[in-house]
């Protein structure tokens, strides 16, 4: 009980405290693509600190506009309270199936929709729309990712989900689906070449143009969360070699893989240009039904 | 057709409507028709193969009561090129448009009915251009008897009305700040969901009267400074044409030598320009590794510059009668270097991008234009290239030394933002050769500067035609009395070609727009003509981050 | 297509490095011959006006506050740093110097005002430098003289025109006491 609590603190910790790590290991890697020296790496945390220090400019009348940041962060932060990070189950992760982590992230989107439509700024509708074509096309694969799982191990709780592979094996359809994963990866943490909705170029930031200070902060700061916390999915679902059984060596073995994630995601957003939506999409669909087909493939027991 | 044939067919055709032609060197032919039949004079040569390139308007109010107005036609194949010029009084000063015709006509005229109070007769938007949206009606700026520093009060509330948006279309306003536009200038553009319908634009927000200053301010040999600073990237183009036209209107001849290291600036420009363009076309499709890749070559032509003319950009080397500083052997040899170094990167940069298919996904089949359009809306520089059009003035119209240097133009038939790409990456090479050229054959001896007598003579009409990295830039002169020229008409690339961006957008998705119109280059400031000289006074006051602040919010809820 | 590609960009990274300058930190030598903020020597500067009168920013001023007295004073806040005063320069008082960073909230710190002791030619009313040897009568262009009324309708407005605060200075100038 009280293991199960100190479990759920540490989630929230490591994550808080080294998702703008991570981003900025991203950022320096990008720089070095770019034969730059890039910003240090505790240049997010300044970022992040500055936004928190300047004023809050609230452009925009009604309350969906300031409860957006809150609500996205909120979802976010409910999500990684959840996960068993370091293969250890928490105290609220036995109450939370897949269901349910889905329903968070797609909550911590609508939540972005929510602010950009309150702005009523005509680029951060058009942010709006590209990121609510993106959800509807990309959260079925993160779906079916937890789902094909669950059908491994015959249950929808997430820590069995989540060692379902660790549980079965490889086979066919792991194989699949972690392709899948891996091809929808820049797509979940809008990266190059998905990051449509924020294309500074077209839209200026698209949802997030007419927030400031705190308030984008909070964003910033979940959309951090947000990297890697598909990092770490991707991570604990396919890599299930975190499997000594010491807490904090498995928390450190994960971390280090989600390193390396966080590499690929540099690597691949660096040396690619955006994608329109309308490619974007047709991407996507192919993605979704590749990823159906994971699902149909561990249904037979593949 | 040569200029002596196209000037007897017009005198049979229009009889005494022609007045006179006179052709004061081989490549120029000046036509005075009556006033009656611009119009079909200027199709006529179209007709025969002449591609519009700007319209000139100028004030002899003082001197015989009239308005003048010109047009200007290149013979491309024929290495020639025409002006046909007429003139109306003043108190009635009507012409007949050409834009239904020559659609790229229609800013010229614009710009006329704005800065010189004509009036076109069949325009098919005669809607304000360039003068601010306050601005008195009937105050023509560019007429002599308005002096250049006038400023009336401002205004608040008068705007310009857009275009009418095409039913079922949602107005997304693009500027006049906009990441995507890197000077201020504002397009409106008609979405259906992200499908673009159309396009509206009000440019010359920057316009700032450099033709009118220079016209009343500065003397000869300081235009050339002024003229560099029209545009941050092809500066020492603008330099080059504007001192050609006022040596041709005088008939100064100068050194070999002084044309070829004009050469050499042209083209050291080019390779900056051409990296740079590169780079900013890889950051409007989301590819910062390709904009900071361009952009590191680049830097060593930049310190190239510096280390030839003092300067990484505005290189202030060409005046009037040549150039201000030598290429000595030893610089010379820096150059070789240089260019050595940066055609093996860029070909290493172009190997690595050129076959990339997510670079083509975003630029194949977008922007679109046919060769039949671009050829009736007078497109030049890479914008035509890419469609098929065989132009290039470097060739055409020979200038400084190009007639010595053997070189090839690229001309790609794609139509599109790809085949854009292709040919200005092309060109790198093609401009290192050049230069190779350039510096093995300079003669070692010649003076840097001719004699340029005490006066110039009045009244002469020259222009001259550049091909600037990305297109041709045309400037008309007409030389004055009072050691600075008459009439200065400074005419930009982006100025043919910003005007078919419209068309270019039609049907492609919103996503496209910033690559659409990085595509053709667009130098909105070239347009505009900006000059560095703020002469106003006692209104300079530095703005505090308070008062800035509550500029920024003004008008907000 | 697209991998081979996307190989060859990670290669072409590599070769070339990091390239970033750690610039404000550590100084960066410019090129020979660099234009950057002009500098006259005023032991030098006859107090001809040729370099005011070929300024095509016009920021260079020439005013007599009296018979004896000229004062140049350069405005660097619309220096255009083209070099054309150091070229026409038949003195070479001007030097165009190495400094480029000039980046300022203060106009003062970039405004040059310099203080000429002239005499006035017995004989045709023009002014020179005593100590030196006359040179204003090779210069070609005339009129670089403000007060001098033939010339004034020559002298560019712009001169005028001026920064209302720094012409009104000029006009209230003081000479320094000792």
């Amino acid at each position: 009980m009280v293991m199960g609590i100190v479990y759920a603190l540490v989630n929230v910790l490591v994550f808080v405290l080294l998702a703008p790590f991570y981003d900025g290991v991203a950022r320096r890697l990008t720089a070095r693509v770019q034969s730059r020296k890039g910003p240090p790496l505790r240049q997010p945390y300044l970022d992040i600190l500055k936004l928190l220090g300047k004023e809050n400019v609230i452009s925009a009348e009604g309350w969906p506009f300031r409860l957006a940041p809150l609500s996205a962060f909120a979802s976010i932060l409910a999500v990684i309270v959840l996960v068993p990070l370091g293969a250890k189950a928490n105290i609220l992760s036995h109450r939370a199936d897949v269901i349910t982590v889905v329903y968070l992230l797609a909550l911590g989107g609508v939540s972005v929709l929510l602010g950009a439509l309150a702005s009523r700024n005509t680029f951060a509708m058009i942010g709006a729309s590209r990121e609510m074509m993106t959800m509807i096309m990309i959260e079925p694969v993160l779906a079916m990712t937890l789902i094909m799982t669950a059908v491994k191990v015959n249950s929808l709780g997430l820590q069995g989900a989540m060692a379902g592979v660790s549980a079965s094996g490889f086979g066919l359809s792991t194989g699949l689906m972690l392709a899948v994963y891996l091809l929808a990866l820049q797509a979940f943490v809008a990266k190059q070449p998905f990051d449509i909705a924020e294309a500074e170029i077209e839209v200026l930031e698209g949802p997030f143009i007419e927030y400031s200070g705190p308030n984008y902060a909070l964003f910033k700061l979940s959309m951090m969360l947000k990297q890697m916390f598909y990092a770490f999915l991707f991570v604990s679902v396919f890599l299930p070699a975190a499997g000594t059984g010491v807490y904090p060596l498995d928390i450190l073995i994960q971390l280090a893989a989600i390193l390396a994630v966080f590499v690929l995601i540099a690597v691949v957003g660096s040396t690619n240009p955006r994608l329109r939506i309308d490619q974007a999409v047709r991407y996507y669909a192919v993605l979704i039904f590749l990823s159906l087909c994971a699902v149909g493939l561990a249904l037979k027991g593949l | 057709m040569n200029a002596v044939e196209v000037a007897r067919k017009l005198k049979e055709e229009f009889g005494a409507a022609v007045r006179a032609t006179d052709s004061p060197s081989p490549d120029r032919l000046f036509i005075d028709v009556e006033r009656a039949v611009l119009r079909p004079v200027s199709n006529r040569i179209a007709a025969l193969g002449g591609r519009y390139i700007v319209s000139i308007g100028y004030d002899e109010i003082a001197r015989n009561g009239t308005l003048g107005l010109v047009h200007t036609f290149a013979f491309d194949a024929d290495h020639w090129a025409a002006a046909v010029r007429t003139s109306a009084p003043a108190s009635d000063p009507l012409f007949d448009s050409i834009t239904p015709d020559i659609p790229n006509a229609g800013w010229s005229e614009r710009e006329y009915m704005d800065l010189l109070g004509m009036k076109f007769v069949g325009h098919p938007k005669p809607k304000r251009l360039i003068l601010a949206d306050d601005w008195p009606e009937g105050v023509h700026p560019l007429r002599k008897e308005v002096p250049y520093n006038l400023v009336p009060p401002a205004a608040e509330d008068v705007a310009y009305r857009l275009d009418e948006a095409p039913e079922g279309t949602a107005v997304i306003p693009i500027g006049p700040f906009h990441s995507s536009l890197h000077e201020p200038e504002h397009f409106a553009v008609y979405v259906d969901g992200e499908t673009i319908k159309g396009c509206d634009y009000r440019g010359f927000m920057t316009h700032r009267g450099i033709e009118k200053l220079c016209q009343t301010q500065v003397s000869y040999n300081e235009v050339p400074f002024v003229a560099e600073r029209i545009c941050g990237i092809c500066g020492s183009v603008h330099a080059t044409t504007y001192a050609q036209a006022v040596e041709a209107a005088a008939g100064i001849r100068i050194s070999r030598r002084a044309e070829y290291i004009r050469t050499v600036i042209l083209e050291i420009e080019r390779l900056h320009s051409h990296l740079l363009w590169l780079g900013v076309a890889g950051h409007l499709i989301g590819f910062d590794t390709v904009f900071m890749q361009a952009w590191r070559v680049r830097e060593r032509i930049m310190w190239l510059s510096e280390r030839i003319t003092g300067n990484r950009k505005t290189y202030g080397m060409v005046v009037i009668g040549g150039v201000r500083r030598d290429i000595t052997p030893e610089i010379a040899k820096e150059i070789e270097e240089v260019l050595a170094g940066v055609e093996k990167e860029t070909l290493v940069l172009k190997k690595s991008i050129i076959g990339d298919t997510s670079i083509h996904r975003r630029t194949k089949g977008v922007g679109v234009i046919s060769k039949e359009e671009s050829v009736r809306w007078s497109l030049v520089g890479p914008v035509a290239r890419a469609r098929g059009i065989d132009i290039d003035v470097r060739r055409d119209h020979p200038y400084a030394a190009y007639d010595d240097m053997t070189f090839d133009v690229p001309v790609v038939t794609s139509e599109d933002v790809w085949g854009t790409l292709v040919v200005r990456v092309l060109e790198i090479f093609e401009a290192i050769k050049i230069l190779r050229q350039a510096l093995r054959n300079m003669p070692s001896d010649g003076p840097l500067l001719a004699e340029v007598g005490e006066a110039l003579p009045p009244l002469r009409h020259a222009f001259s035609l550049v091909e600037a990295p990305r297109g041709e830039a045309a400037h008309y002169v007409i030389t004055g009395e009072e050691n600075r020229p008459e009439r200065w008409r400074v005419r930009a690339p982006s100025y043919p070609n910003l005007q078919a961006v419209p068309l270019m957008l039609l049907g492609d998705q919103f996503a496209d727009f910033p690559i659409i119109l990085g595509s053709i280059d667009p130098c909105f400031s070239c347009t505009d003509r900006v000059a560095v000289i703020d002469a106003r006074t006692g209104r300079r006051r530095v703005l505090g981050r308070q008062e800035l602040e509550n500029i920024s919010r003004r008008g907000k809820g | 297509m697209w991998l081979t590609s996307k190989i060859k960009q990670i290669l072409m990274v590599l070769k070339p490095g990091v390239v970033t300058l750690k610039y404000p930190f550590e100084p960066r030598p410019v090129a020979k011959d660099f234009r950057g903020q002009p500098a006259w020597d005023h032991h030098k500067c006859v107090g001809c006006g040729g370099c005011a009168a070929h300024c095509p920013a016009r920021t260079i001023l020439v005013r007599d506050i009296c018979q004896e007295l000229r004062i140049m004073i350069y405005d660097g806040a619309r220096c255009a740093y083209c070099g054309r005063c150091a070229d026409v320069c038949p003195e070479d008082a001007i030097v165009m110097t190495e400094q480029f960073e000039l980046a300022t909230g203060d106009r003062d710190d970039i405004t040059v005002t310099m203080e000429l002791f002239m005499l006035t030619c017995q004989r045709c009313g023009r002014c020179y430098n005593m100590e030196t040897t006359n040179m204003i009568d090779k210069m070609e262009l005339k009129g670089f003289r403000y007060d001098h009324l033939e010339m004034r309708a020559v002298i560019p407005k712009a001169t005028e025109r001026f920064d209302a605060k720094v012409l009104e200075a000029t006009e209230r100038y003081e000479r320094p006491r000792t």
